[in-house]
């Protein structure tokens, strides 16, 4: 049930962000929840009396708001559909569809804590060492588990559009964080000329400032003393420089090589190119660590502020404070002014901070201070009714316990540097006992860094740092990063004895309890954390991965520094405090705003429409479509083998390669002989790699002295070319590789009457006499220049032409008019495909893999090892001397059954070989194709079994084509 | 069900002895495998040196997918045999590493995938491994949140299915494995990395470390990302190269799938971890380095890509990338065995993205043949003279997604 909503909010006040004069409605768990423009969902429901925002991984535990800045897990909600979304960090919009998850049947009241009660047989990594025995035992707990695990449920049907959106951008130098260092800092590189972006994850400038009430005192150049104005004074300027570019609701999330830039705002994704980069990301407020320090009621000292400052919000009527510095006294008086009772203010330091004025004003208000004293529990099941705290001694909590009511309880366990963009960039980090916190070593290249991400926790002279900084980026050509290196910072713009009071670090006492959480995302409890450490997981990387502190959604941003600390407390070694590894994103991002664009674009022939008004049944193979058929295969290869027969070829690769060096970039890449090649003479080629196995094959046409014409397979193109220009470049040649695919329209005419049909078309002499077998010309075919090749991948007589592309649908309906008394007949990919196997032709790909040698592949006269040295040369030298395991050979079935492409060549019941390519002969009926076997299986007239739906059927071996064994068609 | 309540130390601490009677470079799944299988055969005086942490390296980056649906003759018995000792692994070690067989399914979007999938299950099944050819309806009955793309580019024509495949939790193994063999007296000495190999003649002797010189009846090189800069250290050349492989998590989600997809034509893999986070993959950086930084291109493509088949996660949140390290081979399958001419030395890499999947089998046999000096038949294929003999074994096509570089 939802209490009603408590409309009492504190009057206005220049720091809050909400617009009392617009009010929104939304649905949450099904009831209607009233909220103001500019309220946050997390800010609503806190107003409206929600406390249980949702339960927790592991034990199911009750869970308020945490951090109240999109940081914790602990609002996550599903929004609109969309699941684990942080309600703090989305703004209401009127009629958003809110629902609580991971529980059941509410989270109020949620069956499932029953774990939390169970909490003693769930130690941390309790599924290692139960639920194995039997062995079975895993098949029915697994599921279970797995159900308990997760948080939110994916709406599996997807219903909105697809409204994320992807920009690449450029500028000068990218500011990341929004408050008075970033700001200072993206000012004085604008008033440099520089073009600046300034990021900030939150909904406006200001950073902490904007709920800060403190008063600052001689800041040079700030006009203000209010920290709020001080903010918003900066803001302006920051707004009103027309060089500098805010993008507010901001997180940049990665940081990655070269100063690449992932920014996420809202379903937006900005990749962004920076010269220089700002770090002005600020530090994380840390949780105290006692007994039930995750109840509701429990919250960050600055998600207080937040609440009060930003939305008016009053989050509890009295409070106990917990803190280990300062924070935890300004946090407490803005309580006080906000009228929250300040029932205790447990602070484990042990002098009082008279300097602080907040500390004093404190005290002149009669609130109790205890000194040298830490919380050890809060008292409460489902929200917190009460504390304790113990005075300390010697940094543990003694029996001294003293007892409160409240309802509200302000935690600062310290602060931890919102490093992970630092950390990203390679930068390491080490502890600082004095401050009680990492701090970062010399900074990458054109990376900097200004503010309390460095330690630098003094408003004044952070803003001074900040300016020199932003003007130091914009002026410095070469990165000169003394002018951030935070060693020398640290010593000369510092004085840490002035805050050697202000931190001490927050007191931790295993004996206090089971419940005291150190990581909120994966319920991980300090103890867990030492009783790792004594299973032998001591280093921090096998720590996290077996605690799994640090590997929840918040990715340590609430858990790093206690985690680490405790470790390094365990191991009596305060200063081996290491992090783990940073990763990103910083913070967790759709897929959908990450997804690039899938271009899977599809290439269509410039014939294309031409088949589609054949009716050609069209395939994808590759990039491409291509007709499949047009009626028949059968009868399609019966046209190309007694009439003629028409093949669209425009998908064949084409390449030029000119210039002085072209015969010798092709001699270096082919294994056969290109520059004895002449002029007008065409020769098939293979490419190999390094290794000796095919790249690809094609034909070599040898245009002029200088100038080549290369085909090669559909589908590699793109490789080749890249090998081409990889070889070029490398070997120094004088060579030009024009990629010229798509200018050229290719048609293929092959059949014993493609001579009478192309005859009428143009007046080159196409006599097999004077236009010979592998051999080229250049001339007009139906009007057209045209390069002919004569060639023949099908086996019959015939003629590749290659014409400008725009002339393709001329010269097909040129060609088929011309061909109409021979019965011309269009053939699609499946015929060129049978009637390539009947010539024992290999495609690159299908019967070939990625140990293919042309050796192996039976095509040992393609390789010329007499002439220089070329690609692959040592490697097919040592194959040809010391033998190779399979070979590619030809196989005719002996029964009627046609076996699958990829059916096994069966020996003894295991698999020896494959079939690679198989179809039903067109000339015998039967099964033929190609196979590899063991290279001494591979005789002539070789009986071997295919295996056919579970039987093995006989077929004989033969490296004999099945058509024209002697290529007298090809030359007629 | 007692070791819940016990606190006893997965691992001892050591000092580290001068001389051992193998060591062991490398304390990632297949080093501490290794160890363990040596120690069952009575060997325990060995020391497992590594330069990280216990289980860095590519053993902790690992996408933990298990599978014995490959390719060749060699390939497929080997992984089988793998697959089987997974099986019982956690018997065996007394250690749950929640293994789940969901079942793996390699999707086949054209013609040619097809056809070299339907070739591997007919290869599979004669070689004893159960996978199998299924179509669109079956895919979509078995996977209903799989788009299988009617009518659009890339249909899913067919799936490679194999139902004993799974996924296991990668560090639980490496636990386990360490467990075991510390139990038996081995010793794990994190953090010493080896930065020299002595040799006399054509005999190892023993390693340089950062902790000083150790010798050693033998030494065994089981790392992975840097296996050639280690054989180097030995003046072994090896046909390596080694290059980035990147993968990421999605935010922990109730269940979602109960299955691993992994689809060459898309350049992608997926499944569900227990802990309910959606973990992607897809194959190999193209260009070779040692950079174990991630790219925003590869996060970018691989959601691209997953979006494709999985199109209902377009909103679920990234929560983690990483990159981890391939030595890639040119056939892509291992290198194991002994190096010709150097004496007492073994290796155990090029383990490309199919070592996590090898790690018990190559284990075991890594050890049965430092106890022999014979090599095991199962992995006498794997040999580095292979490269020399022009005998490559061809498991390119079975690589994951398509892991062509």
């Amino acid at each position: 049930m939802l209490p009603k909503q408590t409309p009492d909010r504190l009057p206005s006040h220049p720091t809050q962000e909400i617009d009392r004069s617009v009010s929104v409605t939304f649905n949450f768990n099904g009831r209607t929840v009233h909220a103001y423009s500019g309220d946050t969902l997390a800010s609503a429901l806190y107003s409206s009396g929600v406390r249980i925002y949702t339960r927790s991984f592991k034990y199911h535990r009750p869970r308020g708001l945490l951090c109240s800045a999109g940081r914790c897990p602990n609002c996550m909600m599903t929004v609109n559909g969309i699941p684990n979304v942080r309600t703090c960090s989305v703004l209401v919009e009127e009629g958003m569809v809110v629902k609580q998850q991971n529980a059941w049947p509410s989270t109020e009241h949620d069956l499932f804590s029953i774990l939390d009660r169970m909490d003693r047989f769930l130690p941390v990594g309790f599924y290692y060492k139960i639920f194995h025995r039997p062995k079975q035992l895993w098949n029915i707990v697994g599921p279970i588990v797995r159900r308990m695990a997760g948080l939110g449920y994916v709406q599996t049907r997807v219903v909105e559009e697809n409204n994320y959106s992807h920009e690449t951008r450029h500028v000068d130098v990218l500011v990341v964080g929004g408050g008075a260092s970033g700001m200072s800092a993206a000012l004085s590189a604008s008033r440099r000329g520089k073009q600046v972006m300034l990021v900030d994850d939150q909904q406006l400038l200001g950073g902490r400032l904007r709920f800060d009430g403190n008063l600052y005192d001689g800041i040079p150049g700030v006009t203000s003393d209010v920290g709020y104005e001080i903010a918003d004074n900066l803001s302006k300027l920051v707004t009103r420089n027309r060089n500098i570019e805010v993008m507010l609701g901001t997180t940049a999330f990665g940081l990655y090589e070269g100063n690449l830039i992932g920014l996420i705002q809202g379903r937006s994704k900005v990749k962004l190119r920076s010269g220089k980069v700002i770090l002005a990301t600020g530090i994380y407020e840390q949780p105290s660590i006692f007994d039930r320090n995750d109840l509701p009621g429990v919250m960050l000292s600055t998600a207080i502020q937040r609440l009060i400052h930003l939305k008016g919000i009053i989050p509890g009527r009295s409070a106990v404070v917990s803190t280990c510095d300062d924070q935890g006294y300004r946090s407490a008086l803005d309580m006080l002014k906000a009228g929250i009772r300040i029932v205790a203010i447990i602070d484990s330091r042990e002098r009082f901070p008279n300097e602080l004025l907040a500390a004093r004003e404190l005290q002149e208000n009669g609130v109790l201070v205890l000194m040298s004293h830490m919380l050890i529990r809060a008292e409460g099941t489902k929200h917190v009714v009460g504390a304790a705290a113990s005075r300390l001694s010697d940094g543990h909590a003694t029996t001294e316990e003293r007892e409160f009511d409240c309802d509200l309880i302000a935690m600062s366990g310290g602060f931890q540097p919102a490093d992970s963009l630092l950390r990203q960039a390679g930068c390491e980090l080490s502890y600082n006992k004095s401050i009680d916190r990492m701090v970062a070593s010399p900074m990458p290249d054109k990376l900097y860094a200004v503010g309390r991400v460095i330690g630098n926790d003094n408003l004044g002279k952070s803003i001074v740092h900040a300016r020199s900084v932003g003007s130091g980026v914009a002026e410095v050509k070469s990165a000169d990063n003394a002018l951030s290196t935070p060693a020398n910072f640290m010593h000369e713009s510092q004085d840490l004895t002035e805050i050697k009071n202000c931190t001490a670090p927050s007191p931790i006492d295993l004996s206090q309890g089971a419940k005291q959480f150190v990581c909120f995302c994966e319920d991980v409890t300090a103890r867990d954390i030492v009783r790792g450490i004594d299973e032998g997981f001591e280093d921090i990387e096998t720590l996290k991965r077996y605690t799994t502190s640090t590997m929840g959604p918040c990715q340590g941003k609430m858990c790093h520094k206690h985690f680490a600390n405790i470790r390094a407390k365990s191991l009596d070694n305060v200063d081996s405090a290491v992090y783990t590894t940073a990763r990103p994103p910083v913070t967790p991002i759709p897929l959908g705003a990450l997804a690039a664009q899938v271009h899977t674009p599809i290439k269509r022939t410039p014939l294309d429409r031409k088949h589609r008004e054949l009716g050609a049944k069209m395939i994808e193979l590759g990039p491409w479509y291509r007709p499949h058929t047009y009626t028949s295969s059968s009868n399609e290869c019966l046209s190309v083998r007694n009439t003629v027969g028409i093949i669209d070829v425009s998908t064949l690769g084409k390449l030029e390669v000119v210039g002085q060096d072209a015969k010798t970039l092709l001699d270096k890449v082919y294994t056969g002989n290109f520059s004895t090649l002449k002029k007008g003479q065409i020769r098939y080629g293979i490419l190999c790699s390094e290794d000796g196995t095919i790249l690809d094959d094609g034909t070599v046409t040898r245009i002029s002295e200088d100038r080549y014409f290369v085909t090669t397979t559909t589908g590699n193109i793109d490789v080749i070319e890249e090998w081409f220009k990889w070889w070029t470049v490398g070997t120094g040649l004088c060579a030009h590789i024009t990629n010229v695919t798509s200018s050229y329209a290719s048609i293929n005419v092959a059949g014993p009457m493609a001579r009478d049909t192309l005859r009428k078309l143009t007046k080159i002499d196409l006599s097999s006499d004077s236009f010979r077998y592998m051999w080229s010309r250049r001339g007009m075919v139906a009007g057209v220049q045209t390069l002919f090749l004569r060639i023949g991948f099908v086996g019959e007589t015939g003629w590749e032409l290659h014409f400008p592309a725009e002339y393709a649908e001329h010269m097909w309906e040129s060609i088929m008019d011309a061909g109409k008394e021979y019965q011309i007949t269009p053939f699609g990919v499946e015929a060129q495909r049978i009637l390539r196997l009947e010539k024992k032709h290999l495609i690159v790909n299908q019967d070939t893999d990625a140990v293919s040698t042309p050796l192996s592949g039976d095509m040992a006269w393609a390789v010329k090892f007499d002439k220089d040295d070329f690609i692959g040369r040592s490697s097919l030298i040592s194959a040809r001397d010391s033998g190779y395991s399979e070979k590619l050979i030809g196989f005719n079935m002996k029964g009627s059954e046609v076996p699958e492409d990829g059916s096994p060549i069966v020996s003894e019941n295991l698999p020896v070989g494959r079939v690679t390519s198989s179809r039903r002969s067109p000339i015998t009926g039967q099964g033929f194709g190609l196979v590899w076997v063991p290279a001494d299986m591979a005789e002539e007239g070789k009986v071997v079994h295919v295996r056919v739906g579970g039987e093995n059927l006989p077929a004989e071996l033969t490296f004999i084509p099945a058509y024209d064994p002697d290529g007298i068609k090809l030359r007629e | 069900m007692l070791q819940l309540f016990q606190k006893k130390r997965m691992w001892r601490k050591s000092p580290l002895k001068r001389h051992y009677d193998v060591i062991i470079v490398g304390a990632g799944v297949h080093g501490l495998a290794t160890a363990y299988y040596l120690g069952k055969l009575g060997i325990t005086n060995v020391a497992v040196l590594d330069k990280g942490y216990i289980g860095g390296g590519a053993s902790a980056r690992s996408t933990a997918i298990l599978r014995a649906n490959y390719l060749t003759s060699q390939g497929i018995p080997f992984f089988r045999e793998s697959l089987k000792l997974y099986g019982d692994l956690a018997q065996e070690l007394d250690y749950n590493m929640l293994f789940t067989r969901s079942g793996r399914f390699d999707l086949g979007h054209t013609e040619s995938a097809v056809f070299g999938l339907r070739m591997r299950s007919q290869f599979n099944q004669m070689h004893g491994v159960d996978s199998r050819l299924i179509g669109p309806d079956e895919i979509k009955k078995l996977i209903p949140v799989l788009d299988i793309r009617q009518g659009k580019h890339l249909p899913v024509m067919a799936a490679l299915y194999h139902p004993p495949g799974g996924v296991i939790r990668h560090d639980a193994v490496v636990w386990g494995y360490a467990r075991g063999a510390d139990r038996m007296g081995t010793e794990i000495h994190p953090f010493t990395e080896v930065i020299g190999i002595k040799k006399n003649d054509n005999k190892i002797i023993g390693v340089e470390t950062t902790h000083g010189f150790i010798s050693a009846g033998s030494v065994v090189s089981a790392t992975a990302g840097w296996s050639s800069t280690v054989a180097a250290l030995a003046d072994v050349n090896l046909p390596i190269v080694t290059h980035p492989l990147q993968a990421f998590v999605t935010e922990p989600l109730k269940p979602y799938i109960d299955a691993t997809i992994s689809s060459a034509n898309l350049h992608v893999y997926a499944y569900q971890t227990d802990r309910g986070e959606v973990v992607i993959g897809g194959g190999v950086n193209h260009y070779p380095s040692y950079s174990q930084r991630s790219t925003l291109d590869m996060l970018e493509t691989l959601s691209g890509h997953v979006l494709e088949l999985l199109p209902a996660l377009r909103d679920v949140n990234v929560m983690r990338q990483w990159a981890g390290l391939c030595d890639m081979t040119p056939d892509y399958a291992p290198i194991m065995g002994k190096v010709d001419g150097l004496d007492d030395f073994f290796i155990s890499c090029g383990w490309g993205t199919w070592g996590f999947k090898a790690a018990p089998i190559a284990g075991k046999c890594m050890a049965e043949m430092i106890f022999t000096g014979r090599v095991p038949e199962l992995i006498q294929p794997f040999s580095l003279s292979r490269f020399r003999e022009g005998k490559l074994v061809n498991e390119r096509a079975s690589a994951p997604a398509g892991a062509i570089h």
